[in-house]
This record gives C-alpha cells, sequence and structure tokens, in this order.
C-alpha cells in the first residue's frame, strides 16, 4: 500500500494518536520525576520511533531535543540487532558512541512488540541530577575531556526481558552524588515509557501491524510534504552566514560557525564547512545535538505546528565536518553544547535563512550570563541557587517587539523563572532589583528585548561558577536592517568594597557581598527609522529607551515634556534620515 | 430545541432561580418548592449582559403567565453566573490602571517569569501589559523574608505617584509591595496614603485580594483585579439594584471561580474572584449527578459551540487550585480545576496543505457559525457535519433563533473536505465526528493522568448543548462502564448555580515544618482566617504541603491540629499523584487555608411519574452510527416521551430542549430516579 491510498481519516487520527502518546509519556514523566528540573524546567523530551529508529513523534519535550531521539534509536538497533526482545529496555548517554547528544541526557528507550514483531520504540530523554564527572551538576567548565564530565553509557540493556540487571543499576548508582535523584529519576523514565509502549502496541493493534507500518510512513511522508511547502517559500540560491564562538571556556579565540544553506527546489542542504576546530572547552557539539539544533532552528523560523518528526526533515541534507565544533572527536568534551554551541549554529542559521526569506528572519537572542552559587546556610546546610532570574533577552521578528529577559534561546523561552520572593525564602540572600536595562534593546522596526538590572545581596560566602557568554561584546544580532541589543556583564562586589567582573568561565570562591548581573539586550527586526513613532514614545515614557537613544537610533525626537513626539523635528529627522 | 412547552403543574412558590449568561445564550433554570424544574433560554446581549438577564426573566415571566414582579417577589435564592468579568479582560475594555511596587521591582508584572503559553510559537507576542511600565511606580520600604520592617514606606512616595495618576488619567490603582503575602502593613499604609492625596476610588492591594506568595502572579492578580473593578462592580451593583426594586426579595449571590457563591457585597472589592464564574458552576452541577449511595466519582465534559471543559470530581471533590490563565494573564485565584480544549459544536474541520485532516481548535463563533446557519460561515464544522450524518434535524434551533439548512452544510464539507481529501461527503462528515471525539478523549485522559486517576472506573457526564451527542463514544474509548447525558444538558451550568454552596476561601502563607510547628502558632494562623470568615457556618482547614525543596504543594484537610494524621494524607494524595513518597522525609508547611462555607438545602428535583409500556419513537431516520455499522434506520425518540425506569438499547437519539442524545449501539439507555439519562456502555445484547 501506498501513503496516496490511505485512509485520510485513519492517517489523521494515527497522527494526533501518536502525538497523545508522547503527551502521555511526558506527563507521567512531569508527575513522577523526582528531580525538581524535570516539573520546572521541563528538560526532558519524550518521542516515539518506528521499527528502523526513524522518529516518528516527539510532541512533548525542550526544543533543542527536535529530531535528534532517531540516532539513539539507531544505535540500539546497530548494537542488538537481532537481540532485542519484549520486555527489554535500554538505557545510553554516549555521544560518541551511542547517539547521545551530551553524557547528562540519558534516554531510555522500550520496544514495542506486535506478537514476535518489532513496530516501534517508546522513548524519554532526560537530563539527570548528577552523573559523577569533574563537578556536581553535571556541568564542569574545566573539563578538557569526555573522561571529566561523567559516566559514558555505550547502548545497555537495563532490563532484560522484563528483569531489571542488578549489577548495572548499582554501578549506576556508585558513579552519582545523587544516588536518590538518580534512582527516582531512572524510575520515572522507564515508568512513562511503559505508558507509552502499552498505548503503542494498543494503537498497532487495532491498525495491524502491517497497517501500522504504512500509517507511520503516512505520518512521516504528510510531516515531508508540509516541509516542503515551507522550502518553497525560501529564494533559491547560496546562502552563507556564520556567528562568532569568541572563547573556548579558557581563553579567547577567534571562532566561528560557518554555514551555507544551499536552496533547491524541494531540497535544502546546511553545510557547516568552514566551521572552526574543535576546541578544548566543553562547548563542542554532537552529530545529535548539531542536527537537533539545525532541526529547532528550521521549525522555529516556518510554523509552530510543523509535525516534530523526521518525516519533516527528510528534504533537508545536514553536513556536519568531522573534527570541527559542530561534529568534535572523541574525546573532546561536550556538556555544555545543548546551550552553547547550540545557541551560534541556531543564529548562524537563522542568519542564513533570513536572507532567503527576510520577512521572516528573526534577530538574535542574547546570551545568558547566569552565575551558579552554592554555599553554606548558617545552619551547615549546603543549597546551590542559579542566578537565572537575571536572563537573557529575546530578539525582534515582524510583528512583534522581542522579549524581556526570557531566558535561553534553545527554550524559545520555555523556562519558567522564578518568583524572587520564593528564592528569598529557599536562600540566604536579599534581593535589591530585577529591572529592564535602558537602552539595551536592539534598535530596529521591532525591536529587542531588554535586559535586566539584576542585583542581589549574598549573605554568606559562596562558589560562582560563572557563565558568562553574554559578557562582553553584543551576543545578539540584528536582522533586516534592526540591530544588535547592548552586551552584558557581571560584578561582584564584596563586603570590603572590591570589585570583581567575572570571567566568561571559572569557578571562584568569594565572601558575603552583592552580585550583580547586568543582562545583555536583544537584537532589532528591520530599520529602527520605520518604527511606529508612537511606539518609540511608548518606550521612551516607559524608560526602555532613552530620548537621545529615540533620536539617535530611531530618528524621533520627543518633546520636551517628555510625553508627545516633536513632529516637525520628528519629520526632518526622518527625512534627513 | 424548541421553545419550553408551558408548564403541566402549577408553580409552587418559593422558588430558586439560576441565570447563566452565556456567549450565545442565556440560560435559566427555576425550581420550584415541589422540585419541578423549568428551563428557559433566550439570547444574550453581549453590549448589556444585564438585558440578557432580564430578557430570560422576562420570557419565564410570560411563559409562567406571572407579572415579573411576582416571578421575583417569590424568588428565595437568585444564583447568577456572570461573564462580564470575563469579557472585560477578553475586550480589553477595563480601566486605566496604575501600579505601585517596591523600588526595584516594578517589573515583574512584564516580566512575567517569562512564561510562553506555546513556547514554539516564538512569534506571537505577549498580550498588551495591563500596566504600562510608565504607571507603574516605586515606593521605598522593604519587609524583610522573615515579616520584619527592614526599611519604612516612605509616604512621599506615594504622594508623587499620586500626582502623576492624576496627570495620566489613572482610574484604577494595583499595589503589591515584596514580601507583603508576610505582611501587608506597608500595603495598607500605601492605600491610606493613597486615600489622601489621589482622588480615585478604586485601589486593590494584594495582600488584600490574594496573598499569595510568589510576587508576579500576585501582582498580576491584584492588577487584573484594579482592571476590571470598576466596570464589573458597578454593573453588579445596578443589576442588584435594578432586580430589588423589581421585587426581588434580597441579594443575588454571584457565582466564583472556586464554584461556590457569594453575595455582591462580598465580592465587590474582589471582582477578580468571577472570572470563571460561569464553567465554575459545573462544581455544582455535579454533584447533582452522583448516584445516591456511591462515591461520586465523575468526569464531566462540558460541550459548546466553542470549547470542551473537563472537570474531575472524585469522591465529591473537585480541587480547587490557586492558578488560573485567563486569556494570557496569571491570577491566583482560588479556581475549580478545568481543562479547556477549542473542541465544540462550531469546531472547524480543516485540510491543511500537505491534507491532512484537522478538527479545532478555531471555532466558528456564535456569527457567523456554522456553515448551515446560512450566515455566511462557509467553514464546515462539527455541527454540519452531523447535520450530513443525520443526528441533528434541519429546521429551527434554540426557539428559531437560528435555523439550520442541511444544504448548505453539505455543500460546506463537500468542498472544504471531501473533495481535498478525496472521500464521499458522508465519509468526510464521519471522520469529523471521529476527530472531534479523538480531541475530547484526549482532553479527558490527559487531566486523569495529570491528576493521578485511571478515568475507566469513572461515570463521564457529557453535558453543553453538545455533550449528550458524544457521551457515550468517548465513555466507550476511556473503557468507562457508564455515561451520564443530563436531561437539561443545555442548561448544565444554571442548574448547577442552584446547587452551588456558598463559600469563601481565605489563605495564609505559613512557613514550617509540620514536624516541628508550634500548635499554638499554628491555631493561631487558622484563628486569624476564621475571624476572617466571620459567621460562615462550616469552616473547614486546610494545609499545604510539600516536601522540602519540592515545587508543588499538596493539599490536605487538617482536623484538630493532627500533623501526624496531616502527614498521612500527604503521603496517600503524594503517593497517588507523583507515584512515590519519601517515608520520613521532611515535610514543609506552606500555607494555612479556611474554606467557609454554607449549605444550601436543596431538594431533589420531584421524581417524575414511572414509565409506563414501552415508549415510541417520534419517527425513523436515516443515521451514520459508526465506522462499524455504518448508515442505520435508528429510531428518534422525543426525550418527553421518556419516563424514570424506561430502558432502551440503541442505536437510537433522543430529541430533548436544550440538546440531541446519541446512544451507540450495544449501548442501553436507562432513564435513571433522576429522569436523566444514563447509559450503560456495552450492555445491549
Amino acid at each position: 500500500m501506498t501513503t496516496a491510498t490511505l485512509d485520510p481519516v485513519t492517517l489523521a487520527l494515527v497522527q494526533n494518536r501518536l502525538d497523545h502518546i508522547s503527551h502521555q509519556m511526558g506527563w507521567v514523566m512531569t508527575r513522577t520525576a523526582r528531580s525538581p528540573i524535570f516539573s520546572q524546567s521541563h528538560d526532558f523530551s519524550c518521542f516515539i520511533a518506528d521499527a528502523r529508529g526513524t522518529l516518528i513523534s516527539q510532541a512533548d519535550g525542550i526544543p533543542i531535543h527536535t529530531g535528534g531521539g532517531g540516532f539513539a534509536v539507531r544505535a540500539i538497533l546497530r548494537d542488538f540487532k537481532d537481540r532485542i526482545e519484549p520486555e527489554d529496555v535500554f538505557l545510553l548517554n554516549d555521544p560518541y558512541t551511542a547517539g547521545g547528544n551530551h553524557l547528562p541526557d540519558w534516554v531510555i528507550a522500550r520496544p514495542v512488540f506486535a506478537g514476535a514483531k518489532l513496530v516501534a520504540f517508546a522513548c524519554n530523554r532526560a537530563h539527570q541530577a548528577d552523573i559523577g564527572g569533574g563537578a556536581a551538576g553535571t556541568y564542569n567548565s574545566a573539563a578538557t575531556e569526555i573522561f571529566h564530565e561523567g559516566i559514558r553509557l555505550p547502548v545497555l540493556k537495563l532490563i532484560e526481558g522484563g528483569k531489571v540487571r542488578d549489577d548495572l543499576w548499582r554501578l549506576l548508582m556508585l558513579n552519582t552524588r545523587l544516588p536518590e535523584a538518580l534512582d527516582g529519576d531512572l524510575r520515572a523514565m522507564i515508568g512513562s515509557t511503559q505508558i507509552g509502549a502499552e498505548r503503542l502496541a494498543l494503537l498497532v493493534e487495532e491498525l495491524g501491524s502491517d497497517q501500522a507500518d504504512d500509517f507511520f510512513e503516512g505520518v512521516l511522508a504528510h510531516a515531508d510534504r508540509r516541509f516542503r511547502t515551507c522550502i518553497a517559500r525560501l529564494a533559491k540560491g547560496v546562502w552563507r552566514a556564520e556567528e562568532p564562538v569568541d572563547n573556548d571556556c579558557f581563553e579567547p579565540i577567534d571562532g566561528r560557525i560557518v554555514v551555507t544553506l544551499t536552496v533547491e527546489a524541494e531540497r535544502l542542504i546546511v553545510d557547516f564547512a568552514g566551521t572552526s576546530p574543535q576546541i578544548r572547552g566543553f562547548k563542542n557539539s554532537s552529530i545529535a545535538n548539531s542536527t537537533s539544533a539545525v532541526f529547532m532552528s528550521l521549525a522555529s523560523f516556518f510554523e509552530p505546528d510543523l509535525p516534530k518528526n523526521e518525516g519533516a526533515f527528510r528534504s533537508v541534507e545536514i553536513r556536519l565536518p568531522e573534527g570541527t565544533l559542530v561534529n568534535a572527536r572523541a574525546p573532546a568534551p561536550m556538556t555544555m553544547n545543548t546551550v552553547f554551541v547550540a545557541h551560534e549554529i541556531i543564529h548562524a542559521l537563522w542568519k542564513a535563512l533570513g536572507q532567503a526569506l527576510p520577512d521572516r528572519a528573526s534577530a538574535g537572542w542574547s546570551k545568558a550570563v547566569h552565575a551558579v552559587t552554592a554555599g553554606i546556610r548558617d545552619d551547615g546546610g549546603r543549597y546551590v541557587m542559579y542566578q537565572w532570574a537575571g536572563a537573557p533577552a529575546g530578539g525582534g521578528v515582524e510583528g512583534r517587539d522581542g522579549f524581556h529577559l526570557i531566558g535561553h534561546l534553545i527554550t524559545l523561552g520555555g523556562l519558567t523563572l522564578p518568583n524572587l520572593e520564593t528564592y528569598e525564602q529557599l536562600y540566604p540572600v536579599r534581593f535589591r532589583r530585577q529591572e529592564l536595562r535602558c537602552d539595551t534593546a536592539g534598535p530596529g522596526r521591532f525591536r529587542g528585548g531588554a535586559g535586566c538590572d539584576y542585583e542581589v545581596e549574598m549573605f554568606t560566602p559562596a562558589d560562582y561558577a560563572f557563565r558568562g557568554e553574554g559578557a562582553g561584546a553584543p551576543s545578539s544580532y540584528g536582522a533586516a536592517g534592526g540591530r544588535a541589543g547592548a552586551g552584558g556583564e557581571v560584578i561582584l562586589t564584596l563586603a570590603d568594597g572590591k570589585k570583581i567582573q567575572a570571567p566568561k568561565y571559572g569557578v571562584e570562591r568569594h565572601g558575603p557581598g552583592i552580585y550583580h548581573a547586568r543582562s545583555p539586550g536583544g537584537g532589532g527586526y528591520g530599520d529602527p527609522r520605520s518604527r511606529d513613532p508612537a511606539r518609540v514614545l511608548r518606550d521612551v515614557r516607559d524608560g526602555v529607551v532613552s530620548a537621545a537613544g529615540a533620536e539617535r537610533d530611531y530618528a524621533v525626537a520627543i518633546a520636551a515634556d517628555g510625553r508627545g513626539i516633536d513632529e516637525a523635528r520628528t519629520a526632518e529627522l526622518r527625512r534627513t534620515a | 430545541m424548541s421553545t419550553p412547552p408551558p408548564p403541566t403543574s402549577p408553580i409552587v412558590p418559593p422558588w430558586r432561580i439560576g441565570v447563566d449568561v452565556g456567549g450565545t445564550f442565556t440560560d435559566m433554570v427555576l425550581r420550584d418548592a415541589a422540585g419541578a424544574v423549568r428551563i428557559f433560554k433566550s439570547p444574550s446581549v453581549p453590549a448589556d449582559p444585564s438585558e440578557g438577564v432580564l430578557g430570560v426573566l422576562r420570557l419565564a415571566a410570560q411563559q409562567l403567565d406571572l407579572p415579573l414582579s411576582a416571578l421575583l417577589r417569590d424568588c428565595a435564592l437568585f444564583v447568577h453566573g456572570s461573564t462580564v468579568a470575563t469579557n472585560t479582560i477578553l475586550e480589553k475594555k477595563g480601566a486605566r490602571v496604575g501600579m505601585l511596587t517596591t523600588e526595584g521591582f516594578r517589573d515583574s508584572l512584564e516580566i512575567r517569569r517569562g512564561i510562553r503559553e506555546n513556547q514554539w510559537d516564538h512569534r506571537a507576542p505577549f498580550p498588551e501589559v495591563l500596566a504600562p511600565r510608565y504607571l507603574r511606580l516605586p515606593v521605598r520600604g522593604r519587609i524583610g523574608a522573615d515579616g520584619t520592617e527592614l526599611s519604612p514606606m516612605v509616604a512621599e512616595d506615594v504622594d508623587a505617584a499620586a500626582k502623576v495618576f492624576a496627570a495620566e488619567g489613572v482610574e484604577s490603582v494595583a499595589v503589591c509591595l515584596f514580601n507583603s503575602f508576610l505582611d501587608g502593613a506597608h500595603e495598607r499604609g500605601v492605600g491610606a496614603q493613597l486615600a489622601e492625596s489621589w482622588s480615585g476610588k478604586w485601589v486593590s492591594l494584594s495582600s488584600e485580594v490574594m496573598p499569595t506568595m510568589g510576587e508576579y502572579e500576585r501582582g498580576s492578580t491584584a492588577v487584573v483585579n484594579a482592571y476590571i473593578a470598576p466596570k464589573v462592580t458597578s454593573y453588579l451593583n445596578a443589576l442588584d439594584e435594578q432586580l430589588r426594586q423589581l421585587g426581588l426579595p434580597r441579594s443575588l449571590l454571584l457565582l466564583q471561580s472556586n464554584g461556590g457563591a457569594v453575595s455582591v457585597a462580598d465580592v465587590a472589592s474582589r471582582p477578580v474572584m468571577l472570572v470563571l464564574s460561569g464553567p465554575a458552576a459545573g462544581v455544582g452541577a455535579l454533584k447533582g449527578c452522583a448516584a445516591p449511595g456511591e462515591p461520586a466519582n465523575l468526569i464531566s465534559m462540558e460541550i459548546g459551540g466553542t470549547s470542551c471543559d473537563v472537570m474531575v470530581m472524585a469522591g465529591g471533590d473537585v480541587p480547587v487550585t490557586d492558578a488560573l490563565v485567563i486569556d494570557g494573564y496569571h491570577l491566583t485565584t482560588p479556581s475549580v480545576e478545568i481543562h479547556t480544549v477549542g473542541a465544540g459544536g462550531g469546531a472547524i474541520a480543516w485540510v491543511d496543505d500537505a491534507g491532512l485532516l484537522h478538527v479545532g481548535p478555531q471555532g466558528a463563533g456564535a456569527r457567523p457559525g456554522p456553515a448551515a446557519y446560512g450566515l455566511g460561515g462557509e467553514n464546515p464544522t462539527v455541527t454540519d457535519a452531523q447535520l450530513v450524518l443525520g443526528r441533528l434535524r434541519p429546521g429551527p434551533l434554540a426557539g428559531g433563533a437560528v435555523t439550520l439548512d442541511g444544504a448548505l452544510a453539505r455543500k460546506a464539507i463537500e468542498t472544504k473536505l471531501a473533495q481535498p481529501l478525496g472521500l464521499s461527503v458522508e465519509d468526510a462528515a464521519a471522520g469529523v465526528i471521529r476527530l472531534l471525539e479523538q480531541n475530547l478523549l484526549h482532553a479527558v485522559e490527559r487531566l486523569s493522568i495529570e491528576r493521578g486517576h485511571n478515568p475507566a472506573t469513572f461515570t463521564l457526564v457529557a453535558a453543553g448543548g453538545a455533550g449528550p451527542m458524544h457521551g457515550t463514544n468517548v465513555a466507550r474509548s476511556l473503557g468507562a462502564k457508564r455515561a451520564l447525558l443530563p436531561r437539561a444538558a443545555g442548561a448544565f451550568c444554571a442548574m448547577g448555580m442552584l446547587q452551588s454552596d456558598v463559600r469563601q476561601d481565605y489563605l495564609k502563607v505559613f512557613l514550617a515544618d509540620l514536624d516541628k510547628v508550634e500548635l499554638t502558632t499554628l491555631e493561631a494562623g487558622f484563628a486569624e482566617l476564621e475571624a476572617r470568615a466571620g459567621d460562615a457556618p462550616i469552616l473547614e482547614r486546610e494545609v499545604d504541603l510539600r516536601y522540602e525543596g519540592q515545587q508543588w504543594p499538596v493539599r490536605v484537610a487538617l482536623n484538630g491540629l493532627d500533623t501526624a494524621a496531616a502527614r498521612k494524607k500527604f503521603e496517600a494524595e503524594h503517593q497517588r499523584l507523583f507515584g512515590h513518597i519519601q517515608p520520613g522525609g521532611r515535610i514543609d508547611i506552606t500555607a494555612l487555608r479556611v474554606i467557609g462555607r454554607s449549605r444550601l438545602d436543596w431538594t431533589p428535583p420531584a421524581a417524575r411519574s414511572p414509565q409506563v409500556g414501552t415508549p415510541t419513537p417520534r419517527e425513523m431516520r436515516k443515521v451514520w452510527v459508526d465506522p462499524a455499522h455504518g448508515w442505520r434506520e435508528v429510531p428518534i425518540y422525543d426525550g418527553a416521551d421518556l419516563r424514570p425506569g424506561c430502558k432502551l438499547d440503541g442505536p437510537l437519539l433522543v430529541e430533548e430542549r436544550t440538546t440531541t442524545a446519541f446512544v451507540g449501539p450495544r449501548d442501553r439507555l436507562e432513564v435513571d430516579e433522576r429522569d436523566d439519562f444514563l447509559v450503560h456502555i456495552g450492555a445491549a445484547p
């Protein structure tokens, strides 16, 4: 049967059902996982692959996992070919040998059978609280080899014919600082794939296993057709873009992600030739992560409801030169890659896409500057506090300004910032400020989001793990005539008045003091001089743009009382602009 | 649907009236002292909802052959569900709002904690901030994390802000100071100072509207309250006054988001509590659906024109949470847990640019509505599919307010669905119904999975005008054994209003280790809340508990300060909700709650005389039944002919005044003792 002869109603029902099953796995995971990271940050994704390891549904999950799950399932098929049995459950994480994206994201995959026939996999990829390695909490910015980053897992049978391999389980628990969390979270992952596998088995039974394959193919073919309509909107040609990578986590470098986008009829080639060699620090990307970053760029550039399965990207060829930042050779460290260089990959590809379809271009999002602080309370208890309420900002697009301090690009704003009142209850700190920074939003017809001034008094000595990728030069970019937002910085003022300028990466111990993050602004979209003067006035009244900035960047003159536009002078300014 | 027939028995005073204002229709339910229920429906008047209320009252008076004054004079209880709060937000017709915050924190409202409803849809802007930054002004002074004053509130800052508010034409002011959930003294000081230096009268203090922890949601709630208060409170006062002048002996009650009723006077300062006013009445309605003597384990789908509201009642309780989102604005008001999906009779069916069929979430609304309305709608909807499949009767609907035209329905499905998909019109229509019912099933499964329930063990209540058409199929897919199709499905919420308790929720953030808390402190905390509850006859105490370091608390009852019992209840609930517990783990109290309640005693509806003999169908009609059975000659019954005790095997359709019920093949319909349609799934031979 070809997909053209499939009953269209059943096909629609199967599409929805697959997405519902991946959602169901996600709801079970959110509800049963132990670590708050899953309920608060949703740092996981649930997905379904067919018997060949092709991703057929990933309705649920963090955007930077988009489309990457197939590599893991194909590694299972490669390593266990004829030894995949009912009631088996597989575990893996290694980005070099097992289709992982980076070590902290562990994949649990459960094969689904119809009788003796393998028909699908129900899977969950989730970020673990601790996997050993050189630093608590999985992020070791001092790593220069993957061995410094935690335990590496090839494809393993964690459960064999319904029986957990206890020896293996004990090995895993020995290699974490938080065995309770890992134990609870692994069980939640296993439980969620159990639900997924049961529902998938039922679906396959209802369809009949031969027809199920045809319908899965129909779902992929539909996504393929939808993405081809997206490609048709791009101008044919070859589009090049690059994004700087200005440090290797230890010292400044002159690095870059380079992408060449070739748009042909119903085909895209995304080639990273020219990208800098892999680096010493832990930002190197894996094949799975770079592929996800490409898919996330493409999906977010077009429609929000594009199916997130591998069919959608059948017409896309990705070329990742070996030994570069986007496809490092072992044993380069790579834990940071899902944030940086994913951010840089997305920026580079968005820039290229923006040339091929300027109306749809997105200005750049700025990069985070937040530190993670760990200290000891008065009662002797240890605390770890993420300073992420001082978040970076989004870029403008046609029709809307960028979001003020929204968070990481790789979640597209999916991370929820904490209430500061809650943090004052949890940690020995007192907040002083969390307000928009004036004149930090990248100017544009739709301007970028503003960064923020974030000030908090830290009452105890603490270890500061700095992650200041957004410090220094602007980290966003302007699109279609818009401009980048302001850069950021982090300053620590100690009790004796000494000021410390935070490095981009590194762990430093300091006494009590005031942590002050000035987060960077997002890029603007379109010529700022074409921005509606009424919107410029509103920004000036709001204190997001200064009157001087309005005149300089937007060619809008504000009346002396600050409440209106000086129409005559504005006309003059815009005429000479 | 047709105009209600004249009552067959004389109306017995005193009676109760529930009025639910919906987008299209205003529903009224009257129950008299003998328990007889009468339902009236008339068009809503969106520009002036009180006109819709008076309109349905006049219609009822006329049909009951009573003067309006007599209808109101003998009304012992008048409960109103009003969309005026919701619509003021949706239509952006609220007041010009200023806001005062602690210096350094005036942007929480606009930062919104970065919460995106659909992160993939990053091109969608946030909704307009309701208090612009230039009207959000700082006040110096600070309350610390332990509730003590670190620096005093600076009254001069309030005076300076008042000048700006006056110059800018601010009509309503919200105040949200940092840590005011621990001590509202600074906010009260700001309020007092505003009374001195500002001429406006609308001030909303976050610590009085809802003193929850978290400056964003608490501030957002105060701002929405400030935004709607001038309009909503004035409207409610005027309506109350008008009804009183027309003869209503006592103030009307309003249904709140927490599912309880409240007087106009008690909600006047906190109209933000009315945002879910209509749908929350589903709780009262569900109470009336529970079979006597059985635990009330019910899942309801209330399906209207544009959306479906799903609610779970387990053991007689519907969870009340502190989280509500309305049009992108976050509220922390006590609200019945409802999951809403865009799946109703007006849901539009469409084919995407790669040839896949979809149903919803967009709807055709009341205007133009389904293609069959003939009001210019060209998109096929679920209603159009039902017409094509013979399940709805062409002709006048809702007393002639609209007319269903089968030919228009057919044409829309043919051109927009059948041709692009290469299907017959009938197969395309059947596909629309199957996809809609799949959406409904998924919505029910989602809420039950998230709350840790097995939906197969529940009775599915399918209400709303479009509910009884889908109840049996969704129940079957869920694995449930029973579906209850209320006879008055189309006036479900108005019915619920007559069965809702009067209820107010009071909350105090209270942080302590459950095992080490000083019982005298705990008692004092509850006493403070109970003093606020005043003379409510029933006071219930609850605590919010969570394991140390976790984010979401679980709410459990606390009787007699028995903290050991509270730990046990918490563990049982935690196990059910999250699948695990931490034996002996530290449990933190995060809040104390008091619910002040007074139950409205209500007589169950009068029993109708039982069925005698077998009812005769009104007609036989060719109807598409399901994929396995296809088209069949199906009996169509007039609901009035089916009385308690009646049992019929499907497939069949029952036409009632406010709904049409579909019973599938192999299902058995029973009219239960309350005169509702109880369907036993798979019970027919």
